[in-house]
């Protein structure tokens, strides 16, 4: 089905279960349609949905507030690639771009959220179910997501960051550095940082002969 | 040489990662559908959001750039409008027809409101909106209201006419609005 078409009424169709995600490295085709930017946003949304709601929920810890921060996140999007004109959005590199808005925003809402008390890490669920989850991806949620989602937000804001980014959103550091204007040496040392951390809060030891992955 | 091990933690970050809700789109975009219309507009473009019909203005190659100025939202085509705004167009119910007009002022949304009352075949004076929402000194900014009305038709703007008996106004033009009413039975001098 188009994604730029759709019933009235009816909610955007699932994404294919059978598309394989995409290498880290790879920045895939450029976007069509430079020159209508309604056209251009609804392929941009198709093909980044996920990396953008991984990400949002994963910095967030919640369903509400990762709708509120994609939908932002994609908002800011449109309304700078409107604003850009055609050549400029036929050279965007959309994933790094997204981010850097992304973070932007999170950073945003991070900072002005100092109203609300910081959740409580290990004695209330941060990751409340969502209601459209089928009962296989719930079940995998309470046993694995849940607690290391849980554990991510004991990460400093960049370390956490970069760690979603490149493990749970598949950016590569490059497009890291890009999206957090740091070296990619600085990326990769917040990523090692943040995974060591989250090594010695788990159970989940590196396997033997595996090199760092960063 | 073997692949080395998988390991354990990243493999488990990677299992993080969602697809996105059904309704993140709704949160973002507006859609929009043509509707027939009646005579002499023909055919309308309705856009709206999960919420109701934000937006209605003639189709053409105005209508999407009109609708960024106004809402600064991507405008994705649907298969069809919502339900009931066909029927309102051609003399069924426009109440029956869901709007969403968050971002309204309070004066607009109040005048509009106003002229959402006013039945098929009458008409009122801006004078009479007026006093309606109790600024009646405000008729001049009342005909400002109307004049961008951002669903006409649904919201009927085209009943509020002059005190003296002119036509006033409209967003699809004067000709239009006599068109309307005429066609409504409306008490207007003449034929259009």
């Amino acid at each position: 089905m188009d994604v730029s078409t759709f019933r009235g009424g009816s909610p955007a169709p699932p994404a294919d279960p059978g598309t394989p995600p995409p290498h880290p490295d790879d920045p895939g085709p450029p976007l069509p349609h430079p020159d209508d930017p309604d056209l251009w946003f609804a392929e941009l949304y198709r093909r980044h949905r996920s990396m953008v709601f991984s990400a949002a929920l994963r910095l967030t810890g919640s369903h509400a507030d990762a709708d509120d921060l994609a939908s932002e996140t994609f908002l800011r999007a449109f309304r700078a690639a409107a604003a850009y004109g055609a050549p400029r959005r036929a050279d965007l590199r959309p994933r790094p771009w997204l981010a850097a808005i992304l973070l932007n925003a999170w950073r945003n809402r991070h900072r002005s959220a100092t109203r609300t008390p910081p959740p409580l890490l290990l004695d209330s669920p941060l990751d409340r179910p969502d209601p459209g989850e089928d009962v296989e991806a719930a079940a995998e949620r309470r046993e694995t997501g849940g607690e290391l989602a849980r554990l991510l937000a004991l990460l400093p804001e960049k370390q956490r960051a970069a760690v979603v980014l490149r493990h749970v959103a598949g950016l590569s550091t490059a497009e890291i550095s890009t999206a957090l204007a740091a070296p990619e040496g600085t990326v990769k040392s917040y990523i090692s940082r943040g995974l060591r951390r989250l090594r010695a809060l788990t159970d989940l030891e590196e396997a033997p002969h595996a090199g760092p992955r960063t | 040489m073997p692949d080395p091990a998988p390991d354990p933690l990243t493999t488990a970050l990677a299992g993080l990662a969602v697809d996105a809700p059904p309704h993140l789109l709704d949160r973002v975009a507006v859609r929009w559908a043509r509707v027939p219309a009646p005579a002499p507009l023909g055919e309308v473009a309705v856009a709206f959001t999960d919420r109701g019909v934000c937006y209605l203005r003639t189709t053409g190659p105005d209508f999407a750039a009109s609708f960024h100025r106004r809402f600064a939202r991507p405008l994705l085509p649907a298969d069809h409008a919502p339900d009931g705004v066909a029927d309102a167009l051609h003399g069924g119910d426009p109440g029956a027809v869901r709007l969403d007009l968050t971002g309204l002022r309070p004066f607009q949304a109040d005048v509009l409101t106003a002229a959402r009352a006013i039945a098929p075949g009458e008409i009122r004076p801006y004078a009479w909106i007026a006093r309606r929402i109790g600024r009646p000194r405000a008729v001049r900014a009342v005909g400002t209201a109307l004049g961008t009305n951002p669903v006409p038709l649904l919201i009927p703007c085209h009943r509020v006419t002059r005190s003296d008996g002119g036509i006033g106004e409209y967003v699809f033009g004067a000709a239009a609005k006599a068109a309307l009413l005429h066609a409504e039975g409306a008490p207007i001098g003449g034929t259009p």
